[in-house]
């Protein structure tokens, strides 16, 4: 086992230094200390105890659970802001004629945002790795599903997935090894649900989670607590925070409130320090031989930019001009209605079918795929809510709370949007943070593509609301995030409209590893959370090897 | 069950004390094989149920490392050092092929090795020693004709996984565990004179067979011999004397083992085990679990998931006649049986309202950490789950009995047993915690919150300390604290017998000169 070296003035040292601790920064940390090489990990926000988000969610105003408030639980580091919504922080100045589409939640914490997932553990298709050579559109990726398939596995091995070993119940049936559990049993509202609508050609399928459906490597199982987000109280689901904490047992060095702001390069254009600011703002170095950037979509290519130095006066691994560009998220929308019978949402964890019948076809060298989840969040609280607006008292109103929890329906709709240079991040003018490092802008616009999608998917809600005799039929036209951030370090063969290669390795500087959404050069449909785990580890791998070769 | 950490302390007692005897393990003549021909398939089946009462796989079967049957190496932790289990195999090289059938019952009733070598008394011997010939034939038979040999020898030890929470932990000065080196027991001086056995197996080996009682019924004899001789009950459940003999004035009054304790057994109504039904007693053997008295974890869980739940129903009705009919034995302090503690209550609507909902500050207090890391499954009043998938805290022995040791032990290392195919695990908040690592302070908190509100609310004493010991597989014995010191004394000693000789030899000398 190799530990870092943590100088007397503060400075360290290290093999690999990682800075971000979510998903992907643990997961290369937990291989690459398993291998015995001296891991760092630098982590912008504070480190907390899970019983601070089950007990902050629990003593959480109405109005924030009943509006998904996810971020306002999670205490933040004073020097290290992330976006909050209730009210709103501006963290992220955001623009363009979708710019409130773009309002992402995540975390800046020790074990990053996947604290508050709902655990979906999607791949995408083969065939999203090749949308401009299928379908004209949009981007192929360096690499193929058959490059990266070894890949997911592992990370569905890593992270502990139950998805459907049934291949007609996949998406896609693509599949080397079987899931490391079975899937999570549907409650009556899954299987209701698909029994309709999938008579009609829609698709409904068991979503692949990362969630225990038994005890699991000391994880418990799942009893359906259904607030995954914005914390399993139990730890039956993953969080980044797991992979951390193993890769510590096994010698990696985390230092929580490190927000680095400065990189190093030398002549040949290699990267040999980074810097941090400490909770005293006491500025800090970490040297090593090889370098990882894993602080999520938004902060990665923020951190990049920041760093410009004298030899990358763009910012780093910036030569293409591509840091920042193609920014992408699944931008959706809610479908609310209330069914002509009883379904009982709430049963389970939040999120357990989805149809993903339109995840792919000819459709899509003309508008966006969709996927359209049936969320599972308990009905009660917008039922309420719904009641007391109907000025409702006494008995009635309890009738109608209960009417409405039990029939209400919501469906989360994801389109997949394509990679656009012009929707792009860049570093505010105006607006600092604590430390005066500049504040991320981003200007968006979902496109045509996108919004040709939506026309189809309000053909296709409308078909679901009519098979369940739908009352009080809402489509929510306002698009919202859905905090799958990707695209601001773009993944492409040729290092002139492309930031890394296929093993998230930076055209720019031979021991930078730029892995996670940032490098996914489509968006598909779906969460993106698995593939970016499939690339973190994928890199791990390639650091390995440069390790080997050193 | 498998023998743990008290045990070693009779090694080091013995080796103080009788390491003169080292001549016995000298090596004996081979004897020429004498596996029987033929074995007769009906005797080896019932050797093979007999195995599995008497739970030999569960040393002598690395499950922890999917060994293979009874090939060896699973590390049995002591705060003296770690003790392997051997291998067991009807291989020549690395099992006990060559062992003839006087030679195994030697084995195993008396801890001695074909070569001679003493046993440590981690293998129940001394239990053993009761069972009938009729038994140890068929044992044989078992293990020469229906275990599969393995030839190799335990894996490195470097690559094993360890029990837990069972005795110490050794680490580097980074404070990071380190793994054993070999899969040959090697304890430090003097806990390494195995001869020292001889002395202590005079005082403690029983000499006799087992024989039914013919004042009892056939079903408490039954009992007796499952619970004394096969399952060997008393080496976890008796309290030992300062030699570390079992203490029959004592027998099934409980004592802890590593971190857990082994509750009173006897058939006492308030401090045993006499509040249950045989029902309760029999459902608790078979499952793990008797809603409203107690749940098996640690050492009991391992027990159960390899040896008891396989008994045939009879057997266990049997052995809860034998607890049922043995002598009370009482604390004095116990007013209440463990299972008659406590009664559901709730604090969260007090807790409401108290922080806000982006609190930064870690939860200090009892309440909060139980309301963070316990209630979402035993319930904010404690009640557990209404199916007690997710046992009550209260009506449980875990939080009733004087001793809170098995409240902290649970915390730390979870609950996790497979019985009849079925996994149920409470996680562990130790360092290895998937969901949580919780401080020694605050365990004690939880666990002292629990106490007070659930359970035996006079045992709601729990120290930092206390967890810290749990952690490190329980307080180490007066002995292992005493082992580094143990040479210097030797050394000391010798010298002083040197410096009087010495002083003896000049008087002479000076008498004999002044005679000259």
């Amino acid at each position: 086992m190799s530990r870092p070296t943590l100088h007397a003035n503060g400075d360290a040292s290290a093999d690999v230094v990682i800075v971000g601790s979510g998903v992907v920064g643990g997961l290369i940390a937990d291989q690459l200390a398993a291998e015995g090489h001296a891991v760092l990990v630098l982590e912008a926000g504070l480190r907390i105890q899970r019983d601070q988000a089950v007990e902050n969610w629990r003593n959480m105003p109405f109005e924030n659970r009943l509006h998904s408030d996810f971020q306002g639980l999670y205490p933040q580091s004073p020097d290290a802001p992330a976006p909050l919504y209730f009210p709103e922080n501006h963290y992220v100045g955001l623009s363009g004629p979708n710019g409130s589409a773009f309002k992402q939640g995540y975390l800046r914490t020790v074990g990053g945002t996947t604290w508050h997932w709902a655990a979906s553990s999607w791949r995408h298709l083969p065939v999203d790795f090749r949308m401009q050579s299928t379908y004209g559109v949009g981007r192929d990726w360096a690499i193929g599903y058959d490059d990266l398939e070894p890949y997911y596995c592992r990370a569905e091995e890593a992270m502990g997935v139950a998805g459907p070993n049934d291949p007609a119940l996949q998406s896609p049936a693509e599949r080397s090894k079987p899931y490391p559990m079975d899937m999570v049993p549907w409650a009556y509202g899954d299987k209701r649900f698909a029994e309709v609508v999938n008579a009609h050609g829609f698709r409904s399928i068991p979503i692949p989670q990362a969630r225990s459906t038994r005890p699991w490597n000391g994880r418990p199982t799942c009893c359906g607590n259904n607030n995954c987000q914005p914390i399993c109280p139990i730890g039956a689901m993953y969080n980044g925070i797991h992979s951390i904490e193993s890769a510590e047992r096994k010698g990696a060095l985390v230092l929580a409130q490190a927000v680095v702001y400065k990189i190093d390069t030398d002549e040949a254009n290699r990267i040999t320090a980074v810097h941090w600011y400490d909770a005293e703002r006491k500025s800090h170095k970490a040297t090593g031989k090889k370098f990882v950037l894993a602080c999520n979509g938004i902060e990665t290519p923020r951190l990049l930019l920041l760093a410009a130095n004298a030899r990358n006066p763009n910012g780093i691994a910036n030569s293409s001009d591509q840091v920042g560009r193609n920014m992408m998220d699944h931008s959706g929308m809610h479908c609310s209605f209330v069914a002509n019978e009883p379904l009982w949402i709430g049963r389970g964890p939040a999120q357990s079918s989805c149809i993903v019948g339109p995840r792919d076809g000819e459709f899509r060298a003309q508008y966006s795929a969709t996927k359209i989840i049936l969320n599972n969040i308990s009905q009660v609280a917008p039922a309420t809510e719904k009641a007391l607006a109907m000025g409702l008292s006494g008995k009635a109103l309890d009738e109608e709370i209960r009417r409405r929890a039990v029939c209400g329906v919501d469906l989360s709709i994801s389109l997949e949007p394509l990679p656009d240079p012009n929707n792009r991040l860049t570093l505010s003018a105006t607006r600092k943070d604590p430390l005066g490092l500049a504040c991320p802008d981003i200007h968006y616009d979902v496109g045509d593509y996108v919004r040709r999608g939506v026309a189809a998917v309000h053909e296709q809600l409308k078909t679901i609301g009519q098979l369940f005799g739908a009352t009080d039929f809402v489509i929510n036209e306002n698009l919202n995030a859905n905090n799958h951030i990707m695209g601001g370090t773009i993944m492409g063969a040729d290092p002139r409209d492309s930031v890394v290669d296929g093993d998230c390795r930076a055209h720019d500087h031979a021991n930078l590893w730029l892995p996670g959404g940032g490098a996914m050069p489509s968006a598909s449909v779906v969460n993106t959370t698995l593939s970016m785990a499939a690339l973190g580890i994928r890199a791990a791998d390639s650091i390995s090897r440069s390790l080997a070769q050193a | 069950m498998r023998m743990l950490s008290r045990l070693p302390l009779s090694r080091g007692a013995l080796g103080l004390l009788l390491a003169v005897a080292s001549a016995a393990s000298a090596q004996q003549p081979p004897v020429a094989n004498t596996v029987p021909a033929g074995p007769d398939a009906a005797l080896v089946a019932k050797g093979k149920a007999l195995a599995i009462a008497a739970d030999c796989g569960a040393c002598h079967t690395d499950t922890l490392n999917h060994g293979k049957p009874f090939a060896g190496g699973y590390p049995i932790p002591s705060p003296l050092g770690i003790i392997y289990a051997t291998n067991i195999t009807p291989s020549h090289g690395a099992g006990i092929g060559g062992y003839s059938e006087a030679e195994f019952a030697r084995a195993i009733r008396e801890g001695v090795r074909r070569d001679g070598a003493r046993l440590y008394p981690a293998m129940p011997y001394t239990s053993y020693a009761l069972l009938t010939d009729e038994d140890v034939h068929a044992l044989y038979a078992y293990f020469m004709h229906g275990v599969a040999p393995v030839d190799r020898d335990a894996p490195p030890a470097d690559q094993l996984a360890r029990p837990q929470g069972l005795a110490g932990k050794r680490v580097d000065a980074a404070g990071l565990p380190v793994a054993p080196t070999n899969t040959v027991t090697r304890l430090p001086f003097p806990f390494n004179l195995r001869a020292a056995m001889i002395g202590w197996n005079w005082l403690f080996l029983p000499q006799e067979r087992f024989k039914p009682d013919p004042a009892r019924s056939a079903q408490v004899n039954r009992g007796d011999y499952l619970v004394n001789a096969l399952e060997h009950c008393d080496a976890c459940h008796t309290p030992r004397n300062a030699l570390m003999g079992t203490d029959r004035s004592h027998a099934f009054g409980g004592a802890m083992v590593g971190s857990w304790y082994a509750p009173n057994i006897s058939a006492d109504p308030v401090s045993g085990i006499g509040g249950w039904s045989d029902a309760e007693l029999v459902q608790y053997l078979k499952t793990g679990r008797a809603p409203g008295k107690a749940q098996a974890a640690g050492g009991m869980a391992e027990a159960v998931e390899h040896s008891l739940q396989y008994l045939p129903e009879s057997d266990l009705e049997a052995i809860a006649a034998y607890l049922k009919s043995t002598r009370p034995v009482r604390d004095g302090a116990d007013t209440l049986a463990a299972h008659g503690h406590g009664t559901a209550a709730s604090l969260e609507p007090a807790l409401r309202g108290l922080s806000g909902h982006n609190n930064p500050q870690p939860l200090a207090d009892g309440a909060q950490l139980y309301s963070g890391f316990c209630a979402s499954c035993h319930q904010p009043d404690g009640a557990g789950s209404a199916n007690q998938a997710y046992p009550s805290l209260f009506h449980n022995t875990a939080t009733g009995l004087a001793n809170p040791a098995n409240l902290v032990a649970a915390i730390l290392y979870g609950v996790d047993r497979t019985v009849d195919g079925k996994q149920v695990l409470m996680p562990r908040f130790d360092g290895q915690s998937y969901v949580q690592a919780l401080t020694d302070v605050q365990i004690a908190t939880i666990a002292n919150y629990v106490l007070q509100h659930y359970g035996n609310a006079a045992a709601a004493t729990v120290t930092a300390q206390d967890v810290a010991y749990a952690r490190q597989g329980g307080k180490p014995p007066l002995l292992a604290t005493l082992q580094p010191y143990i040479v210097p004394v030797l050394v000391l000693g010798a010298i002083a017998v040197l410096l009087v000789l010495v002083a003896l030899w000049r008087r002479r000398a000076r008498r004999r000169a002044a005679r000259g």
